[in-house]
């Protein structure tokens, strides 16, 4: 006699109520409620065109959020100055066009400039220096030569340039600046799953000394990741650039967007989408999803007719939200293992 | 004690006597001025402007730029104070004008007089101040509402129809929102427009893309048919965002924007209507103009004093100038902020 042994597979709910904690699963559902309830109540909100809005409201922040993730990942916390760095490649780009160089060569002027930038601040971090305090003096340092490069002033180009494709072009009814959104997440994305480099990222990340015991040191991975971090500041600098027609040092500071800094707005977009602060554990498409997702949330309180300060509230509301409901899944995954 | 600290102790020292030593030669008629960064377009020519008219006419000025931060202007003042060598006037530009009204107090009572700038003065701080000299919000606003009117009315002449407004405006809680969006209400009162809009994303060229962006997804279905920028770096970005939505600048929206720290070539181009100029250069030459005038007489002619506010059109850009308090013809180039 013979007997079958059969485990009935749980069901996604099932599954759901194993793997979280009863407080994250409540939290979830009612910020989802909340979601479902402002779209189906936010006029214009389910219309092509607004998709198209917010796609292109992430891009500027998602692309600097996906180059910032390398950084994250790879255990080397954050870049403080995202913001300095594209302050510093706008007036380098700026000036160049002014110049009449033309795009390629003030796009590749204004990328070598972010590499070695990038460059500098990695080869610090990975000579042992702590991450906060090395970007943070290279903030200072990036905005302080943009500044002075520019003499404080607007630094502007004439229409028509040859930069206007990336600013205000279009393909295909998408603004070119949402499809460049597009293809950099989905390229690094495939940088981090399929390559050795993004599986060095990923180990340096999780365990350093495995990573070193591996033959893989911090020194290199922290200069690579942070010129991977400002090239993408500087081509947000570009497109920027590119569609205004002018540069100012003050472009990315404090008063970008309702959110607030620009620095901050891609640290939180980083984190909102569950990216570990610790390193080795998210991914880029999680930025870019972080970064379509404020967008949405801003763009719904917009069509509700909020003004500016329920909206930086909601925003910070969101982050703190996401940030907790994170560490609960996280710790709630530990305690299993 | 150590060589490190030696080397410490050595540089506090010299720093402090660098310190002394830079303020104890005030020259006769010198002035402080707390102020935004240079960083600012706006700020840093109105720092030009207040320097290079301070030298001509003889003043020894210092000045103090925080970052946008009340805090950090309160330690100045109290550094300035506590050094004990004295200005004969103080310039005095709030990074928060309620927040600040603790520091403004404290240089009052110095007996050192203050001179506001670009924050008109409220009850609070009037009976600390001297005078007010700045631009004017209302009546930039109240201009560009003036600008719009003619522009519909233009409009209406010639068959056309559509006269919805969408505001592309500072943060709410900025203290010029509410004196520029009611100027401009009651200048366009009793006209065909009508606001139907009124986004604050922020200052600047890249949240007036964005505050518009939304603006035309929220009111998809109705026609926006002016635009309104409290500034033209917010009104630079709208139009931008405008665009790619497929609309035409100046054939079926018409922008009116105020400030000039936008883009020049908007107006040459057709596709803003026009400004009105504010220009920093002249804020900080009034400045100096009425410190000169109390230190000579003890007194204002005037107790407010506005900066210029003329508006400026695709037919008038060209040959706009403005004179400055010293004399000098300031052609547009020259005026502006942002950039021109």
């Amino acid at each position: 006699m013979s007997h079958v042994l059969t485990q009935e597979k749980p069901n996604i709910v099932q599954r759901l109520v194993r793997d979280h904690s009863p407080l994250v699963i409540v939290l979830v559902l009612v910020f989802m409620a909340i979601c479902i309830i402002g779209a189906a109540t936010a006029p214009n909100f389910l219309t092509i065109f607004n998709f198209k809005t917010i796609i292109r409201d992430a891009a500027i922040v998602g692309i600097m959020a996906i180059g910032l993730t390398f950084v994250t990942l790879s255990g080397n916390f954050f870049l403080l100055s995202m913001k300095e760095t594209a302050a510093l490649s706008i007036i380098a780009f700026a000036t160049c066009m002014a110049a009449g160089y033309g795009f390629p060569i003030s796009f590749l002027v204004t990328m070598g400039i972010a590499t070695a930038a990038g460059a500098i601040q990695g080869l610090l971090i990975g000579l042992g220096g702590n991450p906060i305090v090395v970007t943070l003096g290279a903030a200072g340092l990036f905005f302080g030569i943009g500044s002075w490069w520019s003499d404080n002033l607007v630094v502007s180009f004439r229409r028509p340039h040859g930069a206007e494709w990336l600013g205000t072009g279009s393909t295909f009814g998408l603004p070119n600046i949402t499809i460049a959104f597009v293809i950099i997440a989905i390229v690094a994305e495939f940088v981090l799953r399929k390559t050795s480099f993004g599986r060095q990222v990923y180990l340096i990340g999780a365990n350093r000394a495995a990573g070193r015991a591996t033959g893989h040191e911090n020194f290199a991975m922290a200069i690579k990741v942070c010129i991977i971090a400002s090239i993408c500041s500087a081509f947000v600098a570009v497109a920027f650039s590119a569609q205004v027609s002018s540069a100012h040092v003050n472009y990315f500071s404090s008063s970008f967007g309702s959110s607030g800094d620009m620095t901050i707005m891609v640290i939180a977009t980083v984190m909102v989408g569950g990216n570990s602060i610790m390193g080795g554990y998210g991914s880029t498409l999680r930025s870019s999803l972080g970064a379509i997702f404020i967008s949405t949330i801003d763009n719904m309180m917009v069509l509700h007719g909020f003004n500016s300060g329920p909206r930086v509230l909601a925003v910070g509301l969101m982050i703190v939200f996401s940030i907790m409901v994170f560490a609960l899944v996280r710790r709630g995954s530990r305690a299993e293992e | 004690m150590n060589k490190f600290a030696k080397v410490c102790r050595s540089i506090a020292v010299g720093a402090v006597a660098l310190t002394v030593s830079s303020t104890s030669i005030w020259a006769e008629g010198s002035i402080v001025s707390f102020n935004g960064p240079a960083g600012e377009a706006y700020i840093g020519k109105f720092i030009k402007g207040i320097k290079s008219t301070a030298e001509l006419k003889g003043f020894d000025i210092k000045v103090f730029e925080n970052q946008f931060n009340q805090a950090e202007q309160d330690q100045q003042v109290q550094q300035v104070l506590a050094a004990g060598q004295l200005p004969d006037v103080f310039i005095w530009w709030p990074s928060d004008a309620v927040a600040g009204l603790g520091s403004l107090r404290a240089l009052a009572k110095t007996g050192i007089p203050v001179l506001k700038i670009n924050q008109l003065p409220n009850e609070q701080d009037k009976k600390y101040i001297f005078g007010y000299a700045g631009p004017d919000d209302r009546l930039r606003a109240r201009n560009a509402g003036y600008m719009m009117r003619e522009a519909a009315a233009a409009k209406k002449a010639a068959g056309g129809s559509g006269f919805n407004v969408l505001a592309l405006s500072y943060p709410h809680s900025y203290g010029g929102y509410e004196l520029s969006i009611n100027a401009f209400k009651e200048a366009i009162a009793g006209s065909d427009l009508k606001i139907i809009g009124d986004v604050d994303e922020g200052f600047g060229q890249a949240n007036g893309y964005k505050g518009a962006a939304k603006m035309i997804a929220a009111l998809q279905g109705q026609s926006i048919d002016f635009v309104y920028g409290m500034d033209d770096a917010i009104l630079t970005g709208g139009i931008k965002a405008l665009e790619e939505a497929g609309m035409v600048m100046g054939k079926d929206v018409i922008a009116v924007g105020t400030v000039c720290n936008g883009d020049k070539q908007l107006i040459e181009e057709g596709k803003q209507f026009g400004t009105t100029l504010q220009s920093p250069l002249h804020e900080g030459q009034l400045a100096i103009k009425l410190v000169e005038e109390y230190l000579a007489t003890g007194k204002l002619t005037n107790y407010i004093n506005f900066t210029p506010n003329p508006s400026v059109t695709k037919e008038t850009i060209e040959t706009t100038a403005l004179r400055g308090f010293d004399g000098k013809l300031y052609s547009i180039e020259e005026l502006c902020s942002g950039a021109w």
